[in-house]
């Protein structure tokens, strides 16, 4: 991943810093950087949004394909994953050097989404062990400054939650043959539930503390991270440690605790946002990512 | 993975236009199953013009619509323009193409729909556009800023586009009214639809439906009859009772065709039978079968050429074909239908089923002659088509005593549930049936021969006159001007497409040129006359009549090789040694300049008469003597002369009616000129095939079946002669040694007999067939490239040689073989038709000659004896007809058919062979004016029984399944 060389005296003053909860950038231990959220700004996906977290970029897309349902589950759709590292974001990317990052970062991406918990995945099913919804999640790095993880879920939860799917339905013939029925009007479509979709809060141990949305030279002074997601009641439904270093019990409780905090405070405003800017319908100035 | 594209932006243009883009997104299903959401830019503009004289705001150089488009009318007294609404356009396209209905508005909403829905109404409309008197003026209101809409949530795709047209007329009618010199001028839309002409009222705009203001031209009252009839008026037309059962909906039949329970097939009425028809299903491989389907109610409205969906019925029910000849003429206009009884008979048993659905209809306009009402001033009238697998159409008129005794042309509207016949409106009047050019009209138009006058786009693409040879053209063509080049053709001839030449060379060897017109110079692949000549596939030469291919500036002027002018040629030229074997093949595009245009009568003259010794006549005589040559080796390899009684008409030049028949003769010229071609065509067709082995658009004569040769063998046998058939040498050869001293024209009949026997020769694409042989020329590979004026395929073989030799550039389509196959395909077919309607024009013709010459006395000789009848061929006039023995109504005499002979003897008293010389009367049957026939009775040998009366049919109208296969070269 991008990373930044820092000193050793810069180290003990970022350090220094954060047990004062003073961040370089002026921020306290558990504050977002400033964060813009945009949805439906590619139009030839069902889903999308765009979100910037301080100068992390990422946009999502989202397209739901007809496929067939996975054996074990033959009433539910699925979702699958793709994390494409641009080459714009770090020059590291180039030809396949995002390839690794990618796959770790779909892997999680795939453990903290896909399962029926974050999202209604019976919904998607449109023929029990024929036919179902998947959802394609392509999620586009543009640019990399530290806490990927946190805006990768927003941007995912607000993508979820801008996407339409065309509403189809079986016929069946006396044969018992069947046939998908495409309803002609594009404003016939169905909405996904994102309501327990979970937020990913990344939590960077610095020193004795941690704080939330490390920048990348807050990250260069830490060992470990770890990534939570918790739902809008505070449930946490992943943990994964992160980093080369080890973290006391202690400190995981603790920082489980801030984690469901701060994700419980950031739920709420973020569908505000969502629900707030689709109100707007077509009145809406789109800005797109090249404003 | 994603392109980035801004919601909303402004992009400035090149003139300085501000554009507007906006996306267009629509969900649709894909050919797995799946679903896809496609997204299309779409820009809106501010510089599109209204199209109108009135306007001063747009800055239209040429307005197509007029200031004063007045028409006489009690609904719209001021001055208006039209704009339909897709309906229709789609149902009433014969009344828009009327000269009256000028200044319309088509807006493009419209025409995406009608593209959509039936793309021959498409390019009927856009032809219509393109004509200049008719002022039709597409508006682009889809790309206006100011008409573009976008569909609104829970609206139907139909609703959005027809609040798109009102949209667009109310723009209109602003937009005109903000002229200073507006007047009177107001904009009226049509629509068949009430909710529509409810809405566009409350909008303040002035709608219609089409019929109120057709009938509201006072001027014009006999539009009325070219409306077609929509579904609110068929209600009025027919009883309740419902007749037919449902076809069921296309999603049903598709079903049933997926899981076997329906057949798929095209629908083939019986000539003879209106309550019967076969349906043909073909399926994979070359496994099909026919389907019988018999009476009316499993008929259910299919109509001949219909695409339709057949259940089959279980196995009890299946009937055979019955064999009787009942033809739907009643006068009467019943409701109700006796159906005979099926024949069964267990060994003729088919599958039988009934029609469920209609998968596509293929109606066309169809020819016939009206049936008047016996009601006086009734308004529904029942037509008769010329075919008669067609059903009788019932279709409203107010003129139809006007319209009694001619040939018209009816289009069909539907066919309800409730009405025995299907609804149609009346299109057009050809003129009095048995004229000649009514009669020639309804020939070209029942072959299916496009012969409407090239459209303006067409004409569009056409060298700029005066055209000339210019520095280019002489850079990168052989200078041949200074050759002793001429052209030999049948007198009167003004498509010259082939010259010849023949010198000595230095070195005592000859060197002969064939020039073909280089037609591919001036029809460039993919344009409008590209595709039109494309779309004709040749020229089809009636009697007395041609119809081109490409336009007259073309065959007639440009590419037509005439003498003393320059000219475009494409030539192949060999070096020859004196026992005409090439020693060196040359292609290459070139100039000419025939010195002179011959007959063959004086081609001929000019080699016997020993006192001529210029440049012409020394290279015609050198073509004279390596023809025979090369007609020597090619008849020792075996190709066979065949022969057919071709006949021609002397016109009259004034009335051109036909004052004599003659049959045509052969001169050594026409052999001349034929032996090169065949040459060029040769070595052109091994040439591309070289070039291109996937590509090469070739023609091929498959050998026949033994089983065909048959009656040649009887035939002979009778004679005590011996055909043997085991290959095109030894036919020939046998048919060479079968001379009767005492019949001179039994060879010539023998040879009739085996052309009948022949396979139909076909265009083909190299990469798609494997047997290129062709059998009558004795050739293991053959093309088409001497006629590019007059032949596609030709057109195609200039291609592909002058990229072979770097003359020019390719293009894709050229490089396709399936594209190339379909094109042969449509090739094959067209050249079909106008084999058909060629003959049909000469039966006309021969028709038209004995009516003139009343009733005559000729001596004939049997070409074919049947189980009941004699078919006999008269030399003279190359005419055919058939002698029965048996009547319908009466019993006939006792016949006795052998068919080892074949012979037939009648009453024990006389029989007749094969080849047997007779004599008959011929006279004209004129008792049906639609089908006129040539009648003939026996006169010689004479006995009281074969003079029954009204029994002969002569001179077959052309059928498509047609015996008389021509071998075409």
């Amino acid at each position: 991943m991008a990373t930044v060389q820092v000193s050793e005296a810069e180290k003990v003053y970022v350090m220094h810093g954060v047990r004062d909860d003073l961040r370089v950038d002026g921020r306290g231990c558990e504050d977002y950087r400033h964060m813009e959220i945009e949805t439906d700004v590619v139009s030839n996906t069902d889903g999308s949004a765009k979100v910037s977290l301080g100068h992390t970029d990422i946009l999502v897309g989202i397209k739901a394909e007809i496929g067939k349902p996975r054996p074990m589950v033959p009433d539910e759709g699925y979702l699958e994953f793709f994390v494409d590292c641009s080459a714009n974001a770090t020059p590291e990317f180039e030809g396949r050097g995002g390839e690794e990052l990618g796959v770790e970062l779909s892997n999680t991406l795939y453990k903290v989404f896909n399962n029926r918990h974050s999202l209604d995945l019976r919904s998607l099913c449109i023929c029990p062990g024929e036919h179902c919804w998947v959802l394609y999640v392509d999620v586009l790095l543009l640019q990399c400054d530290g806490n990927l993880f946190d805006a990768m879920s927003i941007a995912i939860k607000a993508a979820l939650f801008n996407t339409r799917i065309p509403k189809v339905h079986i016929s069946e013939d006396e044969e018992g043959v069947k046939e998908i029925e495409l309803s002609d009007d594009p404003y016939d479509c169905m909405r996904l539930n994102v309501e327990n979709v979970p937020c990913i809060v990344t939590l960077c141990k610095i020193a004795h503390r941690h704080v939330v949305d490390a920048t990348l030279q807050e990250k260069a002074c830490s060992v470990a991270s770890l990534l939570i997601s918790v739902t809008h009641k505070g449930m946490v439904t992943c943990v994964r440690k992160l980093g080369r270093g080890s973290l006391d019990p202690d400190s995981i409780f603790e920082m489980t605790e801030t984690g469901k905090r701060v994700g419980k405070a950031l739920h709420a405003p973020l569908m505000e946002l969502l629900q707030k800017e689709e109100s707007l319908g077509k009145k809406r100035q789109k800005v797109g990512f090249l404003a | 993975m994603f392109c980035s594209r801004p919601g909303w932006s402004h992009v400035r243009l090149r003139r300085g236009v501000l554009s507007m883009l906006k996306s267009k997104t629509f969900v649709k299903k894909t050919r797995a199953g799946g679903v896809m959401k496609v997204v299309r830019e779409h820009y809106l503009r501010d510089d599109i013009w209204c199209g109108s004289e009135v306007c001063t705001e747009c800055k239209d150089g040429a307005p197509v619509l007029q200031q004063d488009a007045r028409v006489e009318s009690d609904l719209c007294a001021y001055p208006h323009y039209l704009i339909p609404d897709t309906n229709v356009v789609l149902h009433q396209i014969d009344i828009l193409e009327d000269p009256l209905i000028r200044n319309v508005i088509i807006l493009q909403t419209v025409l995406q729909e009608v593209r959509h829905r039936s793309p021959p109404v498409y390019k009927r409309i856009k032809d219509a556009t393109h004509e200049k008197e008719k002022h039709f003026y597409t508006f682009t209101n889809e790309h206006h800023r100011q008409t573009f809409i976008e569909r609104e949530q829970g609206e139907s795709i139909n609703d959005r586009n027809d609040r798109a047209i009102r949209v667009a007329a109310k723009w209109y009618t602003e937009h005109l009214n903000k002229a200073p010199s507006v007047g009177e001028l107001k904009v009226v839309l049509l629509t068949n639809d009430r909710a529509n002409r409810d809405k566009a009222e409350q909008n303040g705009l002035l709608a219609y439906r089409c019929e109120e203001y057709i009938k509201s031209l006072t001027g014009n009252p006999e539009l009325v009859d070219r409306l077609a009839l929509t579904s609110d008026d068929q209600n009025e037309i027919t009883g309740s009772k419902l007749l037919f059962p449902e076809h069921l909906p296309l999603s049903r039949i598709q079903a049933g065709i997926k899981s076997g329970t329906f057949l798929q097939g095209t629908f083939r009425a019986s000539r003879d039978n209106y309550l019967e028809a076969t349906v043909f299903v073909q399926r994979e491989g070359d496994d099909s079968t026919e389907v019988l389907l018999q009476g009316l109610q499993n008929l259910n409205r299919a109509v001949h050429q219909d695409v339709v969906a057949v259940e089959l019925f279980p196995k009890e029910q299946w009937v055979a074909p019955s064999s009787v000849v009942l033809q739907d003429d009643r006068p009467s206009d019943k409701e109700t239908e006796e159906e005979e009884s099926p024949v069964l008979d267990p060994s003729r048993l088919k599958p039988t089923g009934r029609v469920v659905g209609i998968i596509k209809r293929n109606w066309r306009p169809f020819c016939g002659m009206l049936n008047q009402s016996q009601i006086k001033e009734a308004t529904r009238h029942l037509f008769t088509p010329a075919d008669r697998r067609i059903p009788r159409i019932r279709i409203e008129t107010r003129q139809a005593s006007t319209l009694v005794g001619q040939r018209i042309i009816v289009a069909i509207d539907g066919w309800p549930r409730n009405s025995r016949y299907p609804n149609g409106h009346f299109v057009r009047n050809l003129g009095g049936a048995g004229d000649k050019d009514t009669e020639t009209e309804v020939l070209l138009l029942e072959h299916d021969v496009p012969h409407q006058p090239f459209s303006q786009a067409v004409l569009s693409f056409l060298p700029k006159m005066p055209w000339g040879i210019t520095e280019e053209d002489l850079k990168v063509r052989a200078d041949l001007r200074h050759l002793c080049v001429c052209s030999v053709d049948p007198p009167g001839c003004t498509d010259i497409d082939d010259a010849l030449h023949c010198r000595e060379l230095e070195n005592g060897n000859l060197e002969v040129g064939v020039h073909i017109a280089d037609v591919s110079h001036f029809i460039r692949p993919g344009n409008a006359l590209d595709q039109e000549a494309a779309s004709r596939g040749t020229t089809v030469y009636l009697c007395g009549k041609r119809i081109d291919m490409v336009p007259e500036l073309l065959s007639s002027n440009l590419c037509s090789l005439r003498s003393n002018v320059e000219r475009l040629a494409f030539s192949c030229i060999w070096e020859m040694n004196h026992k005409a074997e090439i020693l060196n093949t040359r292609f290459t595009k070139s100039i000419i300049n025939s010195k002179a245009s011959l007959t063959y009568a004086e081609a001929q003259m000019r080699i016997d008469d020993a006192s001529m010794n210029d440049d012409i006549t020394k290279s015609l005589r050198g073509l004279n003597t390596l023809a025979k040559i090369l007609k020597g080796q090619r008849i020792a390899k075996g190709a066979l002369t065949l022969s057919s009684p071709e006949v021609r008409f002397h016109m009259d030049s004034e009335t051109h009616d036909p004052i004599d028949l003659q049959t045509k003769e052969l001169k050594d010229t026409n052999s001349m000129v034929e032996e090169f071609m065949l040459l060029a065509n040769i070595s052109v067709a091994q040439k591309i095939y070289e070039e291109f082995s996937e590509c090469a658009l070739l023609r091929k004569h498959p050998a026949p079946p033994p089983s065909n040769y048959d009656i040649l063998i009887k035939a002979a046998k009778s004679r005590e002669l011996e055909i043997r058939i085991d290959s095109a040498k030894a036919l020939a050869d046998s048919l060479n040694e079968a001379v009767l001293e005492d019949f001179p024209y039994f060879n010539t009949l023998l040879r009739i007999l085996a052309t009948r026997c022949m396979m139909q020769a076909v265009y083909f694409c190299s990469g798609m067939d494997s047997d290129f042989h062709h059998y009558g020329l004795a050739s293991p590979i053959y093309t088409h490239f001497t006629s590019p004026i007059r032949r596609y395929s030709d057109i195609i073989v200039h291609r592909l040689l002058a990229v072979a030799i770097n003359a020019d550039s390719t293009y894709p389509d050229l490089m396709d073989k399936h594209k190339q196959s379909s094109l042969c395909n449509n090739l094959n077919y067209r050249h079909k038709m106008a084999q058909y309607a060629q003959r049909a024009s000469v039966a006309f013709h021969t028709q038209l000659f004995f009516k003139n010459k009343g009733i005559l006395n000729e001596e004939g000789f049997i070409l074919f004896v049947r189980k009941n009848a004699i078919i006999i061929l008269i030399p003279k006039f190359g005419l055919e007809g058939t002698v029965f023995f048996e009547n319908n109504d009466k019993p006939g005499p006792r016949l006795n058919f052998d068919s080892e002979g074949p012979t037939l003897t009648v009453e024990d008293q006389h029989t007749f062979h094969i080849f047997d010389r007779v004599k008959v009367t011929i006279s004209l049957d004129a008792s049906n004016i639609q089908h006129q026939k040539i009648r003939m009775a026996l006169v010689e040998p004479v006995a009281p029984f074969f003079q029954i009366p009204g029994v002969s049919v002569a001179l077959p109208e052309p059928e498509p399944e047609a015996k008389k296969l021509k071998l075409d070269r």
